[in-house]
């Protein structure tokens, strides 16, 4: 009995790309070799350091008087994950390595040819031609999705913020921040009364869009109705014009000079202040109806195509009972419509939990008394754009980064997992 | 006869209140686009000027000082930034996001259920969330105040939408690929000369949607871009204050106006072009 020659596997195990050095794989073993070498020279140089600086964030203080370069703390928690990232990365490697040893001695017994380093590449394009194509976006949207998210979700359980950024040291406090904000009484008043507010905010403006885009369509669709592309045009185009000018467009109009307040002083009331900061439901109920506006038309498309798949004998058989307009739109209409847009109510509800652009626009950067850089209108996401972006609060920020993903994922991936564009993706091949 | 009669009393009221709402609706959906249309052809530039809704007296002349004017605010190098940003981000989008589409519905692999759930919950952060995380991981490499460093950040996350791209190919039917197969062709050479002139409608969606995605976002340049001269128009426009709200709205109308045309004109070519994407003899 021949004995197997388990030598150049060791080697490859030990060193990566020796074992294929030793089958002749010249080229193939030189590129694994040097991908070894560069590994473990990052590893020597900066790797180790950069994962023990991620541990502790930095040990040293800097001062400028004094002429010490201290530690940078969010660099340091950067560079540790971006360590992380290359041993994973390196691991995959090593683990093709060991698979590719294996794989030429099973040619090798078999008395099969082994093709060359180019015949091989080419192989590796047409039968891995998946991984070829998505290694450039995977590297994408891990190092601009993944990285940043994983880096805010570490934020949310650093001090970092406020008083304490770089030079000052950052640290590693628990969950410190979720307390503050659920106990400390600024952060915790703020953050009830802007999660009641955005509650309210998101169910009744899903709830006006979603109706106003189903009545629309429902009118449109009546057969009484000549040019309906025409009367379609209008919400068309209101779907059709940038949000942000929208807003701008909106916030102009509201002001103190704009034309409703002419309108009002010419009757010879005083000038109202609809988006001033003592506006409180004013500026709400404008928030809700200038969402409807932009949102409206886009709910109104999806009412249209799903209406379009309606079975009209249900209707007919429904008149012959002698069933009233009203009876049908409410037994037949409204389930039907229901149930086949439950996923996309479910999605605009999280859209509107998170609608940054409607208060950010109408009366950003207003600060209320009784909220922690907020105001009346605002929801958690324009609270959150406050605090990190306008104010450095980033620890708190991701905290409250972290609830409202904790809040829409429970609401959504129920309903994404359950969607028939998830499960049912093969129904037309 | 008098039922008949009555019944065409409430027909004739059925139709009327019914094109009533019409009427009212579409005002109100275009009175904000026509006001915004005809300030942009004041005469005068201040909101303040305006008698009510509409301009007292009109002229072109905003719309030559949004481009000559350029002291206070650089309409012209707005715009080249938002074209140059916008340009680039929607070529490296559309690639990858086809790419991408493409593999999730033609290939099965290990890994492709554990991609699509990541994308699922990736969507599910806040968007603001990462963009934060974005902010500070530029200004710590220093790429902040670059305009590369927009077009990065655009065309990597563009892959994460891939759904809509992946359902389209998912109608192409598998025999195409499986006689393309037969004869020999390799995978990457089906992907271009099968796949690609097959997928020319929802390239064409594709890139016109990563080309406005740009165009039209004001939040990450804002971020992003300090220097005045790298502004984009979106972050511009939000400067202009209601003393020049005429050239506000000229400047609104002038990057609205391709947008809207570009949806008015896609609605149609894509209704043609999916239905196009069969099997053919």
């Amino acid at each position: 009995m021949k004995k197997r020659n388990n030598m150049p596997l060791i080697c490859s195990c030990i060193v990566m790309g020796s074992g294929q050095l030793i089958y002749k794989q010249w080229i193939k073993g030189l590129l694994y070799l040097a991908a070894f070498a560069l590994f473990l020279y990052f590893l020597i140089t900066v790797g180790i350091t950069d994962i023990t600086g991620f541990f502790t964030l930095g040990t040293v203080e800097g001062d400028a008087w004094l002429g010490i370069e201290g530690d940078d703390s969010i660099m340091m928690m950067l560079k540790g994950i971006l360590a992380f990232i290359m041993v994973a990365l390196f691991l995959l490697i090593y683990y093709s390595n060991i698979k590719d040893v294996l794989n030429i001695r099973k040619k090798l017994e078999s008395g099969r040819e082994i093709p060359s380093f180019v015949k091989s590449v080419a192989i590796f394009t047409d039968k891995k031609f998946y991984i070829v194509a998505l290694a450039l976006p995977v590297v994408g949207v891990l190092i601009f999705n993944v990285l940043p998210i994983i880096f805010m979700t570490l934020i949310a359980f650093t001090n970092y913020g406020g008083d304490i950024v770089p030079p000052k040291l950052v640290d590693w406090i628990g969950l410190d921040n979720f307390k503050k904000i659920f106990v400390l009484s600024d952060l915790k008043a703020t953050f009830f009364k802007i999660l009641g507010w955005n509650i309210l905010w998101a169910v009744a403006s899903t709830f006006i869009n979603y109706f106003g885009g189903l009545l629309l369509a429902l009118l449109l669709n009546k057969e009484c109705v000549k040019g309906k592309t025409f009367w379609r045009a209008f919400p068309i185009l209101a779907y059709a014009v940038p949000g942000f000018i929208t807003l701008l467009g909106f916030k102009f109009m509201f002001s103190y000079g704009g034309p409703i307040n002419y309108l009002i002083t010419r009757t010879g009331a005083n000038a109202v202040g609809f988006l001033d900061i003592d506006a409180g439901w004013k500026a709400r109920i404008i928030g809700l109806l200038v969402n409807a506006w932009i949102s409206v038309p886009t709910s109104m498309l999806l009412a249209t195509g799903i209406l379009s798949n309606m079975n009209a004998e249900l209707y007919e058989a429904a008149s012959i009972d002698g069933a009233t307009k009203w009876v049908q739109f409410i037994k037949l209409t409204l389930p039907f419509v229901v149930f086949s847009t439950t996923p996309t109510l479910i999605t605009s509800f999280v859209g509107n939990f998170n609608n940054f652009g409607v208060f950010y626009f109408l009366r950003g950067g207003l600060y209320l008394d009784g909220y922690f850089l907020a105001s009346d209108t605002d929801l958690l996401i324009n609270w959150l754009y406050n605090l990190s972006i306008d104010n450095n609060y980033y620890g708190i920020g991701a905290a409250i980064s972290l609830i409202i993903f904790f809040i829409t994922s429970v609401f959504s991936i129920g309903t994404y997992v359950n969607s028939s564009a998830f499960k049912k993706e093969d129904t037309y091949r | 006869m008098r039922k008949n009669k009555t019944f065409r009393i409430k027909n004739v009221m059925e139709v009327s209140v019914t094109y009533l709402i019409l009427i009212a609706v579409s005002i109100i959906f275009f009175f904000p686009i026509l006001w915004l249309v005809l300030a942009s052809f004041s005469k005068t530039g201040s909101i303040y000027d305006f008698k009510g809704f509409f301009p007292s007296a009109y002229s072109l002349d905003t719309f030559k000082k949004l481009f000559t004017d350029t002291a206070m605010y650089d309409y012209p190098s707005w715009l080249r930034n938002s074209l140059f940003v916008s340009a680039f981000s929607c070529l490296f989008s559309t690639t990858l996001v086809i790419l991408t589409a493409y593999v999730m519905s033609r290939f099965r692999f290990k890994m492709r259920k554990p991609i699509m759930t990541t994308t699922l919950v990736l969507s599910m952060f806040p968007s603001f969330m990462g963009m934060t995380a974005v902010y500070l991981i530029m200004v710590n490499f220093g790429l902040i105040n670059n305009l590369w460093s927009l077009v990065l950040i655009y065309s990597a996350g563009a892959p994460m939408g891939y759904l809509v791209q992946k359902g389209y190919f998912d109608t192409i039917s598998n025999s195409i690929y499986e006689a393309a197969k037969i004869d020999g062709a390799t995978n990457p050479v089906i992907f271009v000369r099968v796949t690609l002139p097959l997928s020319k409608p929802i390239l064409v969606y594709t890139a016109l949607t990563s080309f406005a995605w740009p165009w039209s976002d004001f939040i990450l340049p804002n971020m992003l871009l300090k220097n005045r001269d790298l502004w984009t128009v979106a972050v511009g426009l939000t400067h202009i204050g209601e003393t020049e709200f005429s050239r506000f709205a000229a400047g609104a109308i002038f990057i609205a106006v391709p947008i809207v045309t570009l949806y008015f004109a896609l609605s149609n070519f894509l209704v043609a072009g999916v239905s196009d994407g069969a099997v053919k003899g």
